[in-house]
């Protein structure tokens, strides 16, 4: 386990190396996403200037859930950027260089790239998650609630990118039908939680776990809620587990497309 | 003639392509609903919160206005930014550019070829399944829909395939536009009436949406409202202004564009 963490830290200390070497590219990435990310604030912030607070979710709580959102997409597309390229990956028959690697075969396909603008997520998604606890007067358990949330939902990112993704296995172009239900999962997250109530909200936490990521964080932050603490530690973790069920049911299901290519 | 022929062409083929691989269809389906079907029931739940009316809109109205948002961007014209930079990335460009055809005008067909045909069916099926769960607008059955939709939908594609033309062809120059990319499009996603109906917006930000190009290509939001009646000439006059503008942006820039390309064989 440690090995693997080692490993998975040096692919990502190399891939951003690598990555830097462009220096501008990297750098406007880096910006132009965290710029790009402003516009949910503004929307949503906007929203509840007209709407006004609905069911006790302020403009405040808009910013942490989107810094909850955006970090734990960052830290995933950024450093596990392979995870993405997987259905790229098996259709071109790159996969079959993966397999052949000694190390842990999820590890080495996460850590095959590395997305610059990512980086750009995870710090728009640091710098909402200060000003969320600056705006809420954040007491010290709260702050220490942010962080362990922030955990959390990143454990939940990882484990639902790696259920959808290892759909690429059942598909021979798969990228339209991952893209599809990433959106699925990933729309619902950056959404105004206080309008998921009632059936929309059972099938956003349980199905869908799109609420575990964002939303609930949040309301377990301004609530102090234990209970709902317990449940999306409980969640991820049982999302963790299925998504690896679920890729190695996948990779015993892949077929080298035998393609006649050395390297790369 | 030579044009008219090549357009033809490209929309066939790639209407075709859509048409062979249904699975494709489901996926953009698939997409609307994530999107715009969680947003209306989201607005749904908010509007019977204030008694059925925000800012003098009903959720009627609003619900049809985000519906043609979203259904616009299933014709993904801007998707033209991603082709033309990976044209050039990849070097294809110069393929392209040895060929008897205009780049720009093969481009930005092929864009209009691979939207048409998820546009037209989830267009109509969904106009159809909003119309039996919420109803029509009686804005909608005035005379002057219809003719002004269809206006304000043709000059806004134009309007946007020049504008993200414009993004793609910076790549000539900066090479990896993507930055630019989400900045433009993230101000249309803003001021077209995405997440947020323009019914909503504050005084200001109404006035940067009507005089900005970014919201201009998404006037087709505007044509559910009450005042739509009486104004659609301004709408469509700024609406055929910035397509004017951008028109000629794009040629200037893609005149440049082909001066600075060396093709160095291989």
């Amino acid at each position: 386990m440690m090995k693997e963490l080692r490993f998975a830290l040096y692919a990502t200390k190399k891939n951003i190396q690598g990555s830097a070497e462009l220096r501008t590219s990297f750098l406007t990435n880096i910006a132009g996403m965290a710029i790009n990310n402003t516009a949910f604030i503004i929307i949503w912030v906007f929203f509840v200037k007209s709407v006004g607070v609905v069911n006790g979710w302020t403009s405040a709580d808009i910013i942490g859930l989107l810094g909850f959102g955006t970090l734990s997409f960052g830290v995933v597309f950024s450093a596990a950027a392979g995870i993405r390229k997987l259905a790229d990956y098996v259709a071109n028959g790159r996969f079959d260089h993966f397999m052949l690697s000694p190390k842990n075969l999820l590890v080495r396909i996460a850590t095959s790239s590395f997305n610059a603008s990512g980086v750009g997520d995870i710090i728009f998604g640091i710098a909402c998650l200060t000003t969320y606890a600056l705006l809420i007067h954040a007491s010290i358990y709260q702050v220490l609630l942010i962080v362990l949330l922030i955990a959390i939902s990143t454990i939940m990112f990882l484990s639902i990118a790696v259920a959808i993704y290892s759909v690429s296995f059942l598909f021979t172009d798969a990228n339209p039908v991952t893209s599809g239900l990433f959106e699925l999962f990933f729309t619902p997250s950056i959404f105004h939680g206080g309008a998921f109530h009632g059936v929309t909200r059972v099938i956003f936490t349980f199905i869908v776990p799109s609420l575990v990521v964002g939303a609930l964080p949040v309301e377990i932050v301004r609530n102090i809620s234990l209970e709902k603490l317990l449940l999306v530690s409980v969640l991820s973790f049982v999302w963790f587990f299925v998504s690896l069920k679920l890729f190695s049911m996948g990779v015993k299901k892949y077929e080298s497309s035998n393609f006649m290519t050395f390297g790369g | 003639m030579k044009a008219i022929r090549l357009a033809h062409k490209i929309l066939r083929t790639l209407v075709r392509d859509r048409m062979y691989y249904p699975g494709r269809l489901l996926i953009d389906t698939f997409s609307i609903v994530a999107r715009c079907g969680v947003l209306l029931v989201l607005y749904w739940y908010v509007f019977r919160l204030n008694n059925g009316i925000i800012n003098n809109t009903t959720f009627i109205v609003a619900a049809w206005s985000m519906f043609f948002y979203f259904a616009f961007s299933v014709f993904r014209l801007r998707d033209i930014s991603r082709a033309i930079m990976q044209d050039v990335q990849s070097g294809n460009i110069e393929v392209l550019f040895s060929k008897p055809i205009s780049y720009l005008s093969y481009r930005m067909w092929w864009q209009v070829g691979e939207g048409l045909y998820p546009f037209l069916v989830i267009s109509f099926f969904g106009a159809i399944i909003l119309a039996s769960i919420v109803g029509i607008p009686a804005t909608m059955s005035t005379y002057v829909f219809i003719p002004t939709l269809v206006l304000v939908f043709l000059f806004g594609a134009i309007l946007s395939l020049a504008l993200y033309a414009t993004v793609g062809l910076l790549a000539f120059w900066i090479e990896d536009v993507s930055p630019l990319f989400w900045i433009v499009d993230k101000a249309v996603m803003i001021l077209g009436g995405s997440y947020l109906p323009v019914a909503l917006f504050p005084n200001f930000m109404y006035k940067i949406a009507l005089y900005s190009p970014f919201g201009a290509s998404q006037f087709i939001t505007h044509t559910v409202y009450g005042a739509w009646a009486i104004e659609w000439p301004v709408k469509i006059g700024i609406q055929i202004f910035w397509t004017f503008v951008f028109v000629i942006v794009v040629s200037i820039l893609f005149a440049k564009a082909r001066k600075k390309v060396s093709v160095n064989g291989g």
